[in-house]
């Protein structure tokens, strides 16, 4: 189980919004500063940690238990990665059949059971795809793990709606388990007033914007070539944006129960910072 | 018009949405009766507005004890076909009752004169992985496995809770699997959660049947064939039906699938008991032109001779029916005259299935045996052909007057005890197990009905009364077991007369740390 100091931190945010991207690019940036890390991925794809293994290399926990049942070795499901990450798959069903709620479920209980959460380790990332679904998505933070979370979302109206949604997931465990939100994480999609639509987006949530990671090519760049930005390209300025992210979750102290708001208050917010009164009419793209 | 059923749809739809069944309520027969409004509710198109669509008010409280399933259910009717195969697509655990069901198959098959054989119930055993990944390779090798050991003419595969959560696509194995093999394989949805009642079991048993077996275009009119929707029960069938020259189709209990095949091409459906045989019977007629023979069921002398009637004016003997009755009567009457003598001033309480139940009621009282209360284990307020003349709890009412204390309780032994205290019975009839026992601790001889068919027609009255004083001979031995036991209630429920106490008043059953803790402290010592 979790030694005391561990942190365990679960990512959630709208489906393609850049969880794994970011997850990945800043748990690089957590192993600059010396900081042993731990990227188990939720999601049945199995592509979480493509960027910090080099590929999608590994064999998932489920894959595994399905092949060799319960005699798993912790070694043929943990991969190192970049920067010394040990990298887990839990994978999943293919789409349409079998319950990917219950793969997480099984494949958390699985790696406490082989003892993958050694004392060493500084943090814990649960990169968990979607909305919190059912019981077997909101696993990573129930009692005993994660305590914090982080949500990854834009100015586009729809990941603001799945944020919130998630946020009543969040208030629903925290009560018991006692996860707070650590903040959310602007992954820009370079809408417009996307920084003030966000910050005002968190503060009704009653947490912070934490970062405000800008959009850039470079990203694309590294992703093809199967890398974090810290890897890829040390010097860009992108890979600051990560280390700055990193640096921001390493010394945050605000951890809230979060205040879902709201349909109309929510709209109320889009409404009021999501529109450019001096462009309302200007459609271009 | 009620509803058609829906047959072209793999899932059944619930007992509670097609019938508005109800598991838990405490009255007189006539309030229950008032409350149904069966007439209304038969009338009217299901879904189409109050009067069909009312919900009939239920208690409904904090506590309950276990009980069985739909599953269950399905496991006693398709895995009593005879050479046909059920397989529980399920975890291991759901396969515990194969057991019990194998020694009631190998018992019907001995009554009925059939080779006796074990139970072919297979359980795919699906495991953690398969939860996650889903179990439709598993499901595959076991159909195959099933058709190369077993030969049979059809598959069943029962859904379970783990699979119905999972949305394991049972139907589409089955479609495919039936193409390859050349027989028909049938899902059955009948996973725990999806009713209250486990008798949705049944009709999903049947509504597979129904859509997979019964033959669609019948080779030929078998004018003298009835389908008998029965269980496992004596052919007490045959014999009554051969006075009117009629055959008798048992299903779907002990039927070979060809059997059940022909179903459509019968002159008429009965059964008895409207519980088990409402989805088959009234789908037979509205799907195929079986006529079902609506007419109170063929308990006592009013069931069993209206039941006749009906039964000769459907297939066209109204010619026979007639004589065989007077001659009936005469000759069961003076048989009956002496159960009289022998059972007067003894008193019974019945606690079985809901339309079953009203029948042994009218049986009990053709033999003059007092019958103040009754359980059921859920009502029906009306049955799927919306016909009155199927009204088994109003012919009850009108023909043998109503009965006091009648409670719907799905098996819950902590109120039978109530429910024997307050009636004070000398005797107890049931079918189902569980409850005998408390029966025999509290010093009440039970007979359990493992013959469901004992009290039908004439001889039934005859049977059900030596039956009784049978059991009754053993007064001495369940008195000293009354002496010799102690029931595990508190004093408080020991003196409680309302065994609905927990609906009515819910914050009684909240749980106090402290009193726990006392009273382990007080059993320890003691």
């Amino acid at each position: 189980m979790a030694k005391e100091g561990l942190r365990q931190i679960a990512i959630y945010g709208k489906g393609g919004i850049g969880k794994s991207t970011t997850t990945q690019n800043l748990t690089a940036g957590l192993t600059e500063l010396n900081k042993n890390v731990m990227v188990v991925g939720c999601d049945p794809k199995a592509d979480s940690t493509r960027l910090l293994l080099g590929g999608l290399a590994q064999k998932t926990v489920l894959d595994t238990l399905r092949d060799e049942g319960e005699e798993v070795e912790l070694a043929s499901i943990m991969k190192e990665g970049f920067g010394g990450t040990r990298c887990v798959e839990s994978g999943g069903p293919e789409p349409g059949v079998g319950c990917a709620g219950r793969g997480i479920i099984t494949s958390i209980g699985l790696l406490e059971r082989l003892g993958a959460y050694t004392d060493d380790l500084d943090y814990v990332f649960y990169d968990v795809l979607g909305d919190v679904v059912c019981g077997g998505f909101a696993m990573p933070i129930r009692e005993g793990k994660a305590k914090e979370i982080y949500i990854v979302a834009s100015g586009e109206m729809m990941s603001l709606y799945a944020a919130n949604n998630i946020s009543k997931g969040i208030s629903r465990y925290a009560a018991k388990g006692g996860v707070r939100l650590g903040g959310i994480i602007c992954n820009s999609r370079n809408v417009d007033r996307e920084i003030e639509l966000l910050r005002a987006f968190a503060e009704e949530l009653g947490t912070q914007l934490i970062h405000f990671v800008p959009r850039d090519n470079v990203v694309q760049h590294a992703e093809i070539h199967k890398q974090t930005v810290i890897q890829y390209k040390p010097q860009a300025k992108q890979a600051d944006e990560y280390r700055q992210l990193a640096k921001k979750i390493e010394d945050n102290e605000l951890f809230v129960i979060p205040k879902p708001m709201t349909q109309d208050r929510l709209e109320e917010i889009l409404m009021e910072y999501g529109l450019m009164d001096t462009i309302e009419n200007d459609y271009r793209i | 018009m009620p509803k058609k059923i829906n047959l072209d749809i793999a899932s059944v739809e619930q007992r509670e949405q097609r019938l508005g069944t109800i598991i838990a309520w405490d009255g007189t027969t006539e309030e229950l009766h008032r409350a149904s409004s069966y007439e209304e509710r038969g009338k009217r198109e299901r879904g189409s507005g109050c009067g069909g669509n009312c919900r009939l008010c239920e208690l409904s409280g904090p506590f309950t004890q276990g009980s069985v399933c739909s599953e269950q259910m399905v496991e006693c009717q398709a895995g009593n076909v005879r050479d046909a195969v059920l397989i529980q697509h399920a975890p291991i655990g759901c396969g515990g009752g194969q057991v019990e069901y194998n020694s009631i198959y190998r018992n019907g098959l001995a009554m009925r004169g059939y080779k006796v054989e074990n139970i072919r119930i297979i359980n795919t055993n699906l495991q953690e992985s398969d939860m996650v990944f889903g179990a439709a390779d598993k499901l595959r090798q076991s159909i195959d496995d099933a058709f190369g050991r077993f030969q049979p003419q059809a598959i069943f595969v029962a859904s379970s809770c783990a699979t119905g959560i999972i949305g394991e696509d049972i139907e589409s194995v089955a479609d495919e699997k039936e193409a390859e093999l050349g027989v028909p394989v049938i899902p059955l949805s009948c996973e725990g959660f999806r009713s209250k009642h486990w008798s949705t079991g049944f009709d999903a048993t049947q509504h597979g049947i129904l859509r997979q077996i019964v033959r669609k275009a019948p080779r030929k009119k078998q004018e003298d064939l009835v389908n008998v929707i029965n269980l496992w029960g004596s052919d007490v069938f045959t014999p009554l039906l051969k006075n009117l020259n009629l055959r008798v189709n048992y299903v779907v209990d002990l039927a070979s699938v060809e059997e059940l095949a022909q179903m459509s091409e019968a002159a008429a459906t009965v059964g008895f008991c409207y519980t088990l045989s409402s989805y088959l019977a009234a789908a037979l007629e509205q799907h195929f032109g079986v006529p079902e023979v609506k007419a109170p069921m063929p308990y006592g002398f009013e069931g069993t001779d209206a039941w006749l009637r009906e039964l000769a004016k459907v297939t066209h003997r109204e010619h026979l029916v007639e004589d065989f009755i007077r001659r009936e009567h005469e000759r069961v009457k003076p048989r009956i005259a002496e159960l009289k003598e022998k059972l007067r001033g003894v008193k019974g309480f019945v606690a079985t299935g809901s339309a079953y139940a009203h029948g042994l009621v009218q049986v009990l009282r053709e033999l003059d045996v007092t019958v103040d209360g009754s359980l059921t284990f859920h009502h029906d307020p009306v049955y799927d052909s919306g016909d009155s003349r199927e009204d088994s709890l109003g012919h009850l009412n009108e023909h043998y007057g109503q009965v006091k204390n009648f409670h719907v309780s799905n098996r819950q032994q902590y109120q039978l005890y109530a429910f024997l205290q307050e009636n004070k019975p000398d005797f107890l009839l049931i079918r189902h197990n569980g409850l005998a026992p408390l029966a025999s601790r509290l010093g009440i001889p039970a007979a359990p009905l493992g013959d469901e068919h004992i009290a039908v027609g004439y001889d039934g009255m005859i049977n059900l009364g030596e039956t009784i004083l049978e059991i009754m001979a053993h007064k001495k031995f369940h008195d000293d077991i009354r002496r010799h036991v102690k029931l595990p209630y508190k004093k408080w429920w020991l003196e409680q007369k309302d065994a609905y106490i927990l609906a009515r008043q819910p914050e009684l059953a909240a749980f106090d740390a402290e009193e726990y803790r006392k009273e382990r402290k007080e059993a320890a010592h003691a």
